[in-house]
């Protein structure tokens, strides 16, 4: 590597040392208390999987360049250049961590791993070593946003055909548009997903609820945040972000996408919209009487599968369980406690990475088959695309026998 | 010889306890003045995250529920720490609440420095085997050794006196030398320059400087950051 590449790699790095990098960067004792902590590990056990291994890979470079200690005795810490083999370190480090930040519930410290990892992307963006399908998908993200006008004609069409599906499976009273889209003083900007799974269902619950809504032109998903580029992060998240405040709406609700909804809700703290998942607002119509849900039509055991950055680090948790009660009497927990529930392995852009990642994902995440097979369930519930993707691929892999469902569907299929 | 130690005990306590002090106040300084970045906490985020920081902090439940026999070593190690601070502090000068709880110096009679070798031991050959063994780097075990040589040479003179009826070299002796040092005219009394058990005393000393004069750029620096960094996850 040469040197302007390594200065303009630094420089990057220098731009995430903020507050809590850098209290994580110095704080971790190698105490180990994290090795049970990770599902790769426990599914894979080598020490490269370990969460304080992985940070400590990006750590060995902090201490190189921006410790005195890493700069005079360089074995101490044994401290690392930034080289070719450093950044192939890096990729494998932060692209078999899913961030889901189970690890930082373990540490006596709660050093957050995938904070750091996001270091690791950062440089390897600059390196230009990054999944190349990642980026790809965020700048058509950011291209959508700027040029919304060519997309328009076509997204309403595509809308159109999705709008018999609603009506069939919801009568929808005169005068109203069974997906609104683009209508100002609307209460809720509802932000899907390409595909008629993530819009048909939500739209029949909404109509069922009287509910003011419109759907927002733009996905949910922030494949900038997978890629760990935060300037993409804040540019993608900005399209929703302005279309929301054009059209005045009260609260901004995020489909069944975890990443979407995190970034979302941490990130537009102080816009004046409120911001939920689509799960909250399902407990709430239930909880209100809005909607009526036909219980235990289900067959055999049903089990709900925690999304991280939905659960752990998002804080729905109670909402998922609420509706479940409301739909069955057979309910079973896959993990005592949500906050400690494995993740399914497909995060941090593993599944966007698809076939490439299939191997990885199917043999890091062989505690969560086990998991789910343990609960004896016939229905799988999650309510994250991703992991609804990932759980189906272990599904066939490991021939678990559930069926996975979203859970926002199995609201809209109980309607009353 | 008698100089290397005057050298020991004196100048170079001032200098670790300089290094330890401006270090310590220049690495705190320079990261808490770091701007902030968003933090996402763990859910469900606490109502009241310093008291959960407090409590992270100061009982490693993570510990407790992830890995029982390390919490209790690290427990009694980290409060035989403070036991052993007090005790320092008490050499130095006479404390107020010595006159409310009369004690002997030096509270655990030995056994403090005892429980104190043996988790040390314990961390060194747990860092030893896999998978702590993967993740350990050489400061580690530096930290570690060090910290095992300060031990066993100050708690020889702790069991000396409480085990063996040694009584050349006492709380009197130490107090001197320590209120000495810290009303700046260091005085070494006859006993602490030519007992028999002195060169514990300079071994213990000149351990103990290396040791706070590496805390600053050391991991030690857990020790002010743990609270702060615990914050983080509690919201
Ligand atoms: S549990 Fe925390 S302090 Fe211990 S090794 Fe893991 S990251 Fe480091
Ligand atoms: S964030 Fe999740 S995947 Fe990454 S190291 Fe921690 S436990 Fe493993």
């Amino acid at each position: 590597m040469d040197d302007t590449t390594r200065d303009e790699l630094l420089r990057l790095f220098e731009s995430k040392l903020k507050r809590a990098a850098k209290l994580y960067l110095e704080t971790c004792s190698r105490c180990g208390v994290c090795v049970s902590a990770c599902h790769v590990y426990a599914s894979m056990p080598q020490a490269k999987y370990i969460a304080a291994y992985r940070a400590e890979i990006v750590r060995r470079i902090y201490k190189r360049y921006f410790t005195k200690k890493g700069r005079f005795w360089k074995s101490l810490g044994e401290s690392k250049e930034l080289s070719e083999l450093a950044l192939s370190e890096l990729y494998e480090a932060a692209y078999s961590c899913t961030g889901c930040r189970r690890c930082m519930v373990f540490c006596p410290f709660g050093i957050d791993t995938q904070l750091i990892m996001s270091i690791a992307k950062l440089l390897l963006i600059g390196a230009h070593a990054e999944p190349e399908i990642l980026s790809l998908l965020a700048d058509t993200s950011v291209a959508k946003g700027e040029s919304l006008e060519i997309f328009r004609e076509g997204f309403l069409e595509s809308i159109k055909t999705l709008e018999n599906e609603v009506v069939e499976r919801w009568r929808v009273e005169a005068g109203q548009t069974p997906i609104p889209v683009d209508q100002k003083g609307a209460d809720l900007l509802y932000v899907a997903l390409a595909g008629a799974h993530s819009i048909v269902p939500a739209a029949v619950v909404f109509n069922a609820a009287k509910e003011n809504w419109t759907l927002s032109f733009f996905e949910a998903v922030n494949f900038g945040a997978f890629v760990g580029d935060p300037v993409k992060t804040r540019q993608i998240l900005d399209r929703i972000v302005n279309e929301a405040r054009r059209l005045g709406v009260k609260e901004v609700v995020i489909c069944e996408c975890g990443t979407a909804f995190r970034v979302m809700k941490s990130m537009a703290k102080n816009e004046p919209f409120k911001v939920s998942s689509i799960t909250e607002v399902h407990a709430r119509y239930i909880r209100e009487g809005r909607i009526k849900l036909r219980k235990n039509t289900l067959e055999g055991t049903v089990t709900y599968h925690d999304p991280c950055q939905l659960a752990r680090n998002g804080g729905v948790m109670d909402e998922p369980r609420f509706i479940l009660r409301a739909l069955t009497d057979d309910f079973a927990e896959m993990s005592p406690d949500p906050v400690m529930n494995w993740c399914c392995g497909g995060g941090g852009g593993l599944v966007a990475m698809g076939e490439d990642t299939l191997d990885f994902r199917m043999k890091s995440a062989s505690v969560k088959a086990d998991q789910v097979k343990k609960t004896g369930a016939k229905i799988l519930a999650t309510a994250c695309e991703n992991c609804h993707t990932q759980l189906s691929n272990l599904n066939d892999h490991y021939q678990m026998g559930v069926d996975v469902r979203f859970l926002s569907s199995m609201v809209a299929d109980a309607l009353e | 010889m008698d100089k290397i130690s005057y050298i020991i005990l004196v100048p170079m306590v001032y200098a670790a306890f300089a290094v330890l002090v401006l270090g310590v106040s220049a690495r705190l300084v320079a990261i808490l003045r770091t701007p902030r970045e968003l933090q996402t906490p763990i859910y469900p985020a606490s109502g009241a995250p310093y008291l959960r920081a407090l409590y992270d902090s100061f009982l490693m439940p993570q510990v407790r529920r992830h890995a029982p026999v390390l919490w209790v070593f690290l427990m009694a190690f980290h409060a035989c720490l403070l036991l052993l601070l007090i005790g320092h502090l008490e050499l130095v000068a006479q404390m107020p609440w010595e006159k409310a709880f009369p004690h002997q110096i030096f509270l655990g009679k030995g056994f403090v420095g005892l429980i104190l070798a043996v988790s040390l031991l314990f961390f060194l050959f747990r860092r030893f085997s896999s998978p702590v063994r993967d993740l350990s780097v050489p400061e580690d075990y530096y930290l570690l050794i060090l910290l095992f040589l300060t031990v066993i040479f100050g708690a020889e003179m702790d069991w000396a006196r409480n085990w063996y009826g040694y009584g050349e070299m006492g709380v009197d002796q130490y107090r001197q030398y320590l209120t000495s040092l810290v009303t700046f005219h260091p005085a070494l009394p006859y006993e602490v320059t030519s007992a028999g058990h002195r060169f514990m005393l300079v071994l213990h000393v000149f351990f103990a400087n290396l040791f706070l004069m590496v805390l600053p750029f050391s991991k030690i620096m857990h020790a002010f950051l743990a609270l702060p960094v615990n914050k983080l996850r509690r919201g």
